[in-house]
């Protein structure tokens, strides 16, 4: 009764769950073009995701996995179903999610070896693998309910049903860490906790032996991806696109969401996306207003490209950004090799490719 | 030019014994502007209260325009032709500045429209955007001093001496203030300005007075001075590269988030602000008047309260917080070091120990039942020491110390009460150049030490001397990041103003 009626006054006057705030993106992850200007390494029919055993590039481009070496690229592996995660094992061959449905292990010591169900529940959208050194695979399952192209359904339903789970290479045992996460993408290794991000959460959680959740990054003015470790250290984490008032509006609003769901043809829905300015059709992102004689966009955007690195406790320490006026947005995967950092726009289905120590150097002062 | 108009010769005024300026010889002459500068306690505005009649002198004499005169109160001053806006406004708060301005010259029968009316004109007449109508109370510090000037030269005056004119004006309105300090030189008014920005007196001045110990140490035309020759004057010693003359070549990495504000809403004063402020570092503030940068960070601290309905959000911690009163974000860590320390600072009776006991008591949920007088004199003793507080006594009444002394007597009000988000407003105000200094040190030290310090200021060489990373406020709400290695003084308010 207590807990309806303060419910009801939130509503009324705009506070607690009904305050449809939005964090700033300031200090640490005060906006800049570097993600916008940086150099295209390659341009891809369908990339999903990136990972590195340290020397080579691998891309996971709709059913086929790629291996670049500089600029020679070979085809390492051909599924039958579109690839959804993608980790390289420490000691040879691939790790895969495929459709969100299966993982399956493509080469190396334990070729073949498949998971479609932990702990009674079917995979559904296992969107993001890390390989420990240890022999484990530490997953993502991002919902229950909704595939993996059909996140922003979950989203817009409130959907949390994402899982962590834990696979054990060597005997095929499967676990799951934590259920009924707001939509798990993006998990990593850290130390003797893992890390795994909830999108709609926006933040980066960890989990330890026997302990829960505990907040490493939170409040992001972003949806967080996935987490790939840094060289020296910390890691990168991704933002597939940024919050804005009016989604958080949207998200508050029931009755309207449930109708938008059911009559608007979801491009055209209000909510976050991985590439905007397509057609004008879509719901803003066009708007500017002129300060400091440039032309700046005020409204809400609808799409944005995001990079964070993070130090090795979770702190922020700089940031790379593809504005709401630029192109490289939907960043879902960014992994580091040999000293350049990869960065995927998915928005643009475009590889980035970028110098770490510069960006050290420029942003690290 | 060249004729004196209000001269003093060996001019004496002593307090208790003690001097305040002592064997002065002063000369004004007519038509310049000329001005007084010299730390807190120099003897600048005992000087300028002899000329206007406050109090007299002990010994001496003062002559205008050759003739020997003793003006006794500020009327006779002004019957002479000397006027005086001083740094706190004498107006009275409730009544209209029309009212405010005729003040004294009432006739027996008065009516309210033509005052009104009067009052329009000569303030357009002035270029003063200023309502007659308004209720003085209503205004802010910069047309409450607009208000002031115009009434001293409503009275005509020959001479007007302004106390610290600038301290509470954005730059813009310095910029109003000293075309109006031109437009009265060419009327062929003096103007006396004491002023502890050096910037403004080399820039306005024809000639300028350094005041030392309540003595005069040097009189010469601007020309012949500049900072360096100024500030050695002023403390005897060389501190111009120590103040604000430094440019960071470093600035200290951000920690953790520790407050962050979001789309805050405060009246007309904050439009949906969103800001953060990170350990370890000073987050620098720079905005003009009505920007909402102090409102900003008063409703953080529970000092105002933000809109009732959709008044965005406080989280400390990314916790939200709600202060209605400043209490509870004490305790929680949250200090606001007020701009106004005369009225919001401390308690001008009380001696500097139970203030800063005040200060440590505020923190502690409940208060105490019992006070003890020993842990109010050890705490007060700790924290004069910590902050260099010059005073005889730690029972020395607040309302007796210099303006820096003041100042520090506030910030140790609030160190008392171990902080972790500190945000000082306007931190040195008609302060000396050397607490500044010192008062600088202190927040470098707090940032140091892995305090979250945010700096509120209207001076950009403070913000820039200071602030690890600047953001700048216009219409309610921060529209410009800086860092402190990419900021200079044009882009900052390059985004302040447009």
């Amino acid at each position: 009764m207590i807990a309806a009626l303060r419910n009801w006054t939130d509503q009324l006057l705009g506070r607690g769950a009904a305050a449809i705030t939005v964090p700033m993106f300031d200090g640490a992850l005060k906006p800049n073009q570097i993600l916008e200007q940086a150099e295209t390494f390659a341009e891809l029919e369908d990339p999903e995701d990136l990972a590195t055993d340290g020397t080579s590039l691998f891309v996971a481009d709709g059913a086929t996995v790629l291996r670049y070496d500089g600029d020679v690229v070979t085809t390492v592996a051909q599924l039958d179903e579109r690839i959804t995660g993608l980790a390289v094992l420490p000691h040879g061959g691939l790790a895969l999610a495929l459709g969100g449905t299966e993982l399956r292990v493509v080469g190396g010591p334990r070729d073949g070896r498949t998971w479609t169900s932990v702990a009674g529940n079917r995979l559904n959208a296992a969107n993001a693998i890390h390989a420990t050194a240890d022999g484990r695979l530490l997953v993502t399952d991002g919902s229950q309910t909704q595939p993996c192209d059909r996140w922003c359904h979950d989203l817009m339903s409130l959907g949390r049903s994402g899982r962590l789970i834990e696979l054990n290479l060597t005997d095929g045992r499967a676990r799951e860490i934590a259920s009924g996460l707001a939509y798990a993408f993006g998990t990593a290794a850290a130390g003797k906790n893992i890390w795994v991000c909830e999108s709609w959460a926006h933040r980066v959680v960890a989990y330890g032996e026997g302990t829960g959740p505990t907040p490493i990054v939170s409040r992001l003015p972003c949806y967080p991806s996935r987490l790939s470790p840094a060289a020296d250290g910390g890691y990168w984490l991704t933002a597939f696109t940024c919050r804005t008032q009016l989604v958080e509006f949207v998200l508050r609003q029931s009755a309207y969401r449930t109708r938008m769901m059911k009559e608007i043809d979801p491009r055209y829905w209000i909510a976050p996306a991985l590439t905007s300015g397509n057609t004008f059709l879509e719901p803003l992102q066009g708007a500017h207003l002129k300060m400091r004689g440039i032309h700046k966009p005020w409204a809400p955007p609808r799409s944005y490209g995001l990079v964070m690195r993070l130090s090795p406790n979770g702190l922020i320490q700089y940031s790379l950004h593809s504005r709401v006026d630029g192109k490289n947005h939907g960043v879902v995967a960014a992994v580091e090799c040999q000293g350049t950092l990869f960065v995927l726009a998915k928005g643009r289905q475009r590889i980035l490719k970028l110098t770490v120590a510069e960006l050290g150097r420029g942003l690290l002062s | 030019m060249t004729e004196a108009i209000v001269e003093l010769r060996k001019a004496t005024k002593k307090y208790a014994g003690v001097p305040a300026i002592e064997d002065i010889d002063f000369t004004l002459l007519r038509g310049e502007i000329h001005t007084l500068v010299g730390e807190n306690g120099a003897g600048k505005s005992t000087l300028t209260k002899v000329m206007a009649g406050v109090v007299p002198l002990t010994s001496g004499q003062m002559y205008i325009e050759g003739r020997e005169v003793r003006p006794e109160t500020p009327v006779h001053a002004l019957q002479l032709g000397i006027a005086m806006v001083f740094q706190e406004t004498s107006l009275v708060p409730t009544m209209t500045v029309a009212q405010n301005l005729f003040l004294g010259q009432e006739r027996f029968f008065n009516r309210l429209r033509g005052i009104y009316i009067a009052a329009q004109q000569f303030l357009q007449s002035l270029q003063f955007d200023v309502d007659p109508t308004a209720t003085v109370s209503l205004l802010g510090a910069a047309k409450k001093q607009m208000v002031e000037i115009a009434r001293a030269v409503l009275h005509k005056a020959k001479v007007i001496i302004f106390d610290e004119p600038t301290a509470s004006l954005t730059p813009e309105e310095k910029k109003y203030f000293f075309d109006l300090i031109f437009n009265l030189k060419a009327r062929g008014v003096s103007v006396i300005f004491i002023s502890h920005a050096l910037e403004e007196a080399l820039l306005v001045s024809d000639r300028i007075t350094v005041l030392r110990d309540a003595k005069l140490v040097v009189t010469d035309r601007k020309e012949n001075f500049d900072r360096a020759r100024i500030v050695q004057a002023m403390v005897g010693r060389d501190l111009s590269q120590t103040l604000y003359g430094q440019r960071k070549t470093s600035m200290r990495p951000a920690g953790k988030r520790v407050l962050s504000i979001e789309n805050l809403r405060m009246a007309a004063m904050v439009k949906n602000n969103s800001l953060s402020v990170f350990a370890g570092q000073i987050t620098g503030v720079f905005g003009l008047v009505g920007s909402g940068r102090t409102e900003t960070f008063k409703v953080a601290a529970g000092v105002i309260k933000r809109d009732i309905m959709y008044g965005g959000e406080v989280l400390l911690h990314d916790k939200p917080v709600r202060y209605l009163v400043p209490a509870p974000a004490v305790r929680d860590g949250i200090v606001y070091v007020t701009e106004d320390r005369k009225v919001e600072g401390f308690f001008e009776t009380k001696s500097i120990a139970d203030n800063i006991y005040l200060g440590f008591l505020a923190k502690l949920r409940g208060g105490r039942k019992l006070v003890s007088k020993r842990e109010a004199s050890q705490v007060g003793e700790q924290f004069i020491k910590r902050l260099n507080i010059r005073a005889i006594s730690k029972d020395v009444k607040a309302i007796e110390l210099s303006g820096g002394n003041q100042q520090k007597l506030v910030i140790a009000k609030s160190l008392v009460q171990e902080p972790e988000v500190i945000i000082f407003d306007e931190p040195t105000r008609g302060v000396d150049v050397n607490a500044i200094t010192e008062i600088h040190q202190l927040i470098n030290q707090l940032a140091d030490e892995g305090k979250a310090v945010v700096v509120i200021s209207s001076y950009l060489p403070e913000v820039m001397a200071l602030s690890d990373r600047i953001l700048v406020c216009r219409m309610g709400k921060v529209v410009e990041e800086f860092s402190a290695l990419e900021a200079t003084e044009e882009k900052i308010m390059y985004a302040a103003i447009h």
